[in-house]
């Protein structure tokens, strides 16, 4: 798992050093902060209220995934099944709060293809908020396992393992949030 | 074949060349890559005592997890952290230290969900070196490819 952690690393560092590349490069509008182009001002997208909203739903799920991990040690299935359900209702916060802002940005004139601020960051956080639903479909089947009473603590490796990838998405978002959200 | 000969052998040429050098790196990587792979020497992976319970295999290596209480501490430890992230977002601060505070909170919570919450800190220091490569491999080839192309941060 960590060698796995370890690729998704360059993975996600590769999408975020091109973001970080192309930032500022965009020869049209929009833009992530107040940009001008042929004498006209257009309002920057980001909307950091919300967003810091966001990161902090995800970090807090990563401590509702620990506390999953921690009841299954102590051999608490009850704890076990509350914990996982809440990190996955909390990842699903996350993912609505996501598909809100590309909705938002989508209808201020941002696709895909409008220019490389569009191409960089809807490709940087569509990754990772696939990360995100993987995560979030593995944390559902762990607590229908939960559920069935097929975790206890002499397994509990399947909830760490999980857990491992869970707290990576977080710290994916915690770089994402500073480099291309508040730094700019 | 023989211009390619000529080419390799020219040793002169290749060190007057700055754009050869930066391969240097990785030639010396991939010799010591072969050098790994031909070693006799036995690599030691951790070895499960046979009494041991799957689940003891990666945990308890270094030390017991920590508990419930301690995790919520450091949950509430990153909150604050972001909180305050938020804050020096809105302060009118000049760019270099904002970009400075920003990093090293960022880093904080980094290190502190990977330690604690991802148990780096209690496991075997052999998972510490194979996430450590991959954030050392990131972090060079962030620092190349942004200072070499100009994507300036302030």
């Amino acid at each position: 798992m960590w060698l796995f952690l370890a690729s998704e690393t360059l993975f996600f560092g590769g999408l975020i050093g091109t973001y970080l590349l192309y930032r500022d490069a965009s020869v049209a509008p929009p833009c992530a902060t107040d940009c001008t182009f042929d004498g006209v001002t257009y309002q920057g997208l980001y909307d950091i209220p919300f967003t810091s909203v966001s990161a902090f739903v995800l970090l807090m799920s990563s401590v509702t995934m620990v506390l999953a991990l921690a009841a299954i040690q102590r051999n608490d299935r009850r704890g076990l099944q509350i914990w996982l359900a809440a990190t996955a209702l909390l990842g699903i916060t996350f993912l609505a709060g996501q598909a809100f802002e590309f909705t938002e940005f989508y209808h201020e004139g941002l696709a895909l293809n409008t220019n490389l601020f569009g191409t960089t960051f809807f490709v940087l956080t569509g990754f990772h908020g696939a990360h995100v639903s993987v995560g979030v479909l593995i944390l559902l089947a762990l607590w229908i396992m939960a559920r069935r009473g097929r975790i206890t603590n002499e397994n509990a490796l399947n909830v760490e393992l999980a857990g491992l990838y869970w707290h990576f998405v977080d710290i994916v978002w915690i770089v994402i949030f500073t480099l291309v959200y508040l730094i700019q | 074949m023989v211009e390619l000969l000529t080419v390799l052998l020219n040793v002169k040429d290749f060190f007057e060349d700055p754009s050869f050098l930066i391969g240097i790196p990785f030639v010396a990587l991939g010799a010591l890559g072969v050098l790994i792979a031909l070693t006799p020497v036995e690599l030691r992976w951790p070895q499960p005592a046979p009494a041991q319970p799957e689940y003891e295999i990666l945990d308890h290596v270094e030390g017991d997890h920590p508990d419930a209480r301690e995790y919520i501490k450091i949950g509430v430890v990153l909150a604050v952290i972001t909180a305050v992230e938020v804050a020096v977002y809105y302060l009118d601060i000049a760019d270099g230290a904002l970009l400075a505070i920003l990093l090293t909170l960022s880093a904080a919570k980094f290190v502190l969900v990977v330690l604690w919450f991802m148990h780096l800190k209690f496991d075997n220091r052999l998972l510490s070196i194979a996430f450590g490569s991959g954030m050392a491999l990131v972090t060079a080839l962030l620092i190349v490819v942004l200072s070499t192309l100009g994507a300036g941060l302030v």
